[in-house]
């Protein structure tokens, strides 16, 4: 019984069998877990295996001293200048360069899960201080997180901390942090919310920090969820905590993030009960997640459709192009994904909504310039990439690199089509691969990951 | 009735025309698009209002007590307003709009809403946009639908355009047609690179071929693959848009201004888009509400009165219905910062030379309200349906799934 059980469960360790190991299985992991992968990582995934890469992944790496430098250096310019665009940079290039990509992705995600803008809150120092939360708590623990969110600066500037007062209960922080940070519409009813704000009512910002108002804080009784007393934030947020919708809501946003766009209600139910059982820790949880059969799944393969970070940062981490930071980080606001800058408190609603005709033209234009020009970044020697895909032929050029690229290998007719295109590119053999590598690089398929 | 190409070829071929082969092949065929233009070629743009526009200080019921003392720190003196009639005056903002008005060339469809109306902006708008109120997750427009429903607009590349935003809104999308979002003319054009323009070609026509191939139905990929077609079909268009230059007519320096500028462009280029739809935002005015709603309708009526004068110019007017919308309107009663909170019912604005000027229906009674709001009398789909049947000649009643009452702002 308790076997077969098992077997069902869209979350057992993928059977060696179904477990694959091929260069598009490691770039799977890789891409799902990171931004892009260069051909060295794959190939050194390749040799070291499933686990050990996964390892790797998910455990703290040493940075670079360059790294930590370079990273150091933006942070404070961003500070000195209090541009946001300089904060941007210095987001942008820890997600290019870090040797934790898990990290800045989770990261990543929960900037898009506590969808918190500059455009309200107008202070660099505080953005920067609600992301080094993200990234503090982006392998770690959801309810610490949680927590924290409610005390957070920007979040109280952001959602109208400083109007919850004891008399004037308002509701924009306590509606939020069940609609869209714990349980999702259809979870609560107003009246919660009406009660939750009054035991958030005196959380306050002042001279720039949290700040409990002990004379605006509401200390009468209150009735959430169905649990009476005098109830504070912290009791409200561990309520919400409790309820059976939260790991649910959580598992959503994971499977939508890391695994496919419309997750089957047996898949979100096991992995909701995994982060139950795990006590909301995030890292033993996507270790199964990124171990199980859901992820290795076919239907799982190129699934997702690239935000403008996976095409944008991806693709220059792919091919290893030296960023141009604060280009590239403008990019990624055309493209409908500007950092620090999400468009409501929902976040983006990504998906088929990064796609429209406009913004396909804008991923087409960018594939032109990275691959062709200097504007996102210098591109090294396009030969060295043919050279370490172990390609020597003409042939054998189109197929790899398509197949490096796309995630998979091409059909007979997308090589003939690729073939003829580098075949008349002209120039030499740099202009043929840069040639190649624009239409690639535009495609709609390369659009999946 | 309309006399679409093959129609034409059949009743032309049933009356010996083509077996007895009096009309050379080209001639045949200018005149049977010709047939097709004289009902196809009337466009409607369609301008969203969004986050609410309160209409109560749009069309302004002055007359009644009950406005004055609902809204003591933002009404419109009577002074100011520009009076319709002993009721009824516009906001004095909106100057360029009440002279066309009294020209005959606009209607106020007035208490329009749907029933249960909600005070959501997201679901609120899904209603206005799909049409389908009952419908939660709405895939699909009214626009879109009337599309899906037209083969005659669905054949040609560029039915139907959203201009000035990034994302294409749900109005316009369909099942069987791609309708392109062109952000801004300048912006959407495919960069050449380095290369010369030869190569860019090159590369740009195996990029066709590629998303060319099939993919499995509703997937993501058909999905990608379909957009990109439509990215670079479009492109082309405007192009040729692009190429011809702009008009001499000033359009004011605003973001609707800039829109409907880009409009005009693209119908004086006759790509044969049937079907406009641009978007003003920032009507969601819950504080201090005087100034910013004052600078909105201004920014409306100075940049509707600067396409329709643009297009006259160009002898291009009599073929266009411009017609507004939003998602709610606003409570009677304003709110504790001088502003108002979301509300229901309210009106519709349609403007063209071929438009019955004047008020449609009643303004809603003041005293009668639900929930503090005013209650609608004429439903927006008999809007849309006088829309789709009088003016676009598309039958209404396959795109909103049952029959509703036309109006007379419009006549077929």
């Amino acid at each position: 019984m308790n076997l077969k059980l098992r077997t069902d469960d869209p979350l057992a360790p993928a059977e060696p069998a179904n477990r694959s190991w091929t260069r598009h299985d490691a770039a799977h992991l890789l891409r799902r877990t990171g931004f892009g992968a260069t051909v060295t990582e794959i190939d050194r995934a390749v040799d070291e295996g499933l686990e050990a890469t996964l390892q790797r992944r998910l455990a703290p790496q040493p940075e670079s001293e360059e790294f930590d430098q370079v990273a150091r250096l933006l942070r404070n310019t961003a500070h000195q200048t209090g541009s946001i665009g300089d904060l941007k940079a210095w987001w942008f290039y820890r997600m290019r360069y870090t040797a934790n990509s898990l990290v800045e992705r989770m990261a990543l995600l929960w900037h898009d899960h506590f969808a918190t803008s500059y455009g309200k809150v107008q202070s660099v120092k505080q953005m920067a201080a609600q992301n080094d939360a993200f990234r503090r708590h982006a392998l770690g623990d959801f309810r610490e997180l949680l927590h924290e969110m409610s005390r957070d600066v920007a979040m109280l500037v952001w959602l109208d901390g400083n109007a919850n007062r004891k008399r004037h209960p308002n509701e924009n922080f306590a509606r939020e942090v069940m609609e869209l940070f714990s349980l999702g519409i259809g979870n609560y009813t107003e009246a919660d919310i009406i009660e939750a704000a009054r035991a958030f009512s005196g959380w306050h910002v002042r001279k720039g920090e949290f700040w409990f108002n002990e004379l605006q804080h509401d200390t009468g009784e209150k009735t959430v969820f169905g649990r009476t007393g005098n109830l504070n934030g912290e009791d409200v947020i561990e309520l919400c905590l409790e309820q059976p919708a939260c790991p649910r809501f959580i598992a959503v946003k994971l499977l939508r993030y890391f695994v496919q766009p419309e997750p089957q209600e047996e898949l979100v139910a096991a992995l909701a009960d995994r982060i139950r059982a795990h006590n909301f820790q995030i890292t033993p949880v996507l270790g199964e997640l990124f171990r199980s059969r859901a992820f290795w799944a076919e239907s799982s393969r190129l699934a997702l459709i690239k935000s403008p970070v996976d095409l944008v940062v991806g693709s220059q981490r792919s091919l290893e192009v030296r960023s141009n930071l604060n280009a590239s980080a403008e990019a990624l606001a055309k493209l409908g994904q500007d950092l620090f800058q999400p468009p409501t408190v929902k976040g983006w609603d990504g998906g088929r909504d990064w796609i429209s005709t406009t913004t396909m033209i804008l991923r087409i234009n960018f594939a032109t310039e990275l691959a062709g020009g200097e504007r996102f970044g210098e591109m090294p020697h396009p030969a060295a990439l043919a050279r370490q895909l172990g390609a020597g032929s003409r042939e054998e050029v189109v197929t790899q690199i398509a197949a490096f690229l796309l995630g998979r290998e091409p059909a007979t007719e997308e090589t003939h089509e690729l073939a003829a295109a580098y075949q008349q590119a002209g120039g030499d053999r740099t202009a043929r691969i840069r040639s190649l590598l624009q239409i690639v690089l535009s495609t709609p398929d390369y659009q999946l990951t | 009735m309309r006399l679409n190409r093959r129609l034409f070829l059949e009743q032309a071929g049933a009356c010996g025309l083509l077996s007895l082969g009096v009309a050379p092949p080209a001639l045949l065929s200018r005149m049977a698009r010709a047939g097709e233009n004289s009902a196809n070629d009337r466009i409607l743009v369609v301008v969203e209002l969004a986050g609410g526009n309160d209409g109560l200080n749009t069309v302004i019921p002055y007359g009644d007590d009950v406005y004055h003392r609902s809204r003591p720190g933002i009404a419109i003196p009577q002074t100011n307003l520009l009076r319709i009639d002993d009721y009824l005056g516009l906001h004095p903002s909106l100057r360029e709009l009440k002279d066309r008005y009294d020209n005959g060339s606009v209607a106020i469809v007035q208490g329009v809403g749907y029933p249960n109306p909600d005070r959501s902006h997201f679901r609120s708008m899904d209603i206005w946009h799909s049409a389908q109120p009952e419908n939660e997750s709405p895939q699909i427009g009214w626009l879109g639908a009337a599309l899906d429903h037209d083969a005659q607009r669905r054949s040609g590349e560029m039915p139907a355009l959203a201009i000035g935003s990034q994302e294409r809104p749900l109005a316009v999308t369909a099942y069987d047609v791609n309708v392109p979002n062109v952000q801004s003319l300048e912006e959407y054009r495919l960069q050449p690179g380095a290369a010369d323009a030869e190569r860019a070609a090159a590369r740009q026509r195996v990029l066709g071929q590629l998303a060319d191939q099939q993919a499995p139905q509703g997937s993501d990929l058909e999905f990608l693959r379909r957009t990109t077609r439509t990215a670079l079909q479009s492109a082309r268009k405007i192009e040729e848009v692009l190429a011809r230059g702009a008009g001499n007519i000033k359009y004011p320096a605003t973001g609707l201004g800039q829109k409907l500028h880009a409009v005009s462009r693209v119908i004086a280029s006759d790509l044969g888009t049937r079907i406009f739809f641009v978007s003003l935002g920032g009507f969601d005015t819950h504080s201090q509400q005087q100034g910013a709603h004052q600078g909105l309708l201004a920014e409306l009526s100075g940049a509707v009165n600067a396409f329709f004068q643009d297009l006259e110019q160009q002898h291009l007017d009599e073929r266009v219905l411009l017609v507004t919308f939003s998602e709610f309107g606003r409570r009677v009663h304003e709110n504790g910062s001088l502003g108002t909170d979301h509300g229901a019912a309210s009106q519709m604005f349609v403007m063209g030379p071929d438009t019955n000027g004047g008020l449609v229906g009643e303004h809603p009674s003041l005293n009668d309200l639900t929930q503090g709001d005013l209650k609608h009398h004429t439903d927006f789909r008999s809007v849309y349906a006088t829309l789709l049947e009088n003016w676009l000649q598309i039958p209404a009643e396959p795109v909103l799934g049952k029959q509703f009452p036309k109006l007379n702002f419009v006549s077929t």
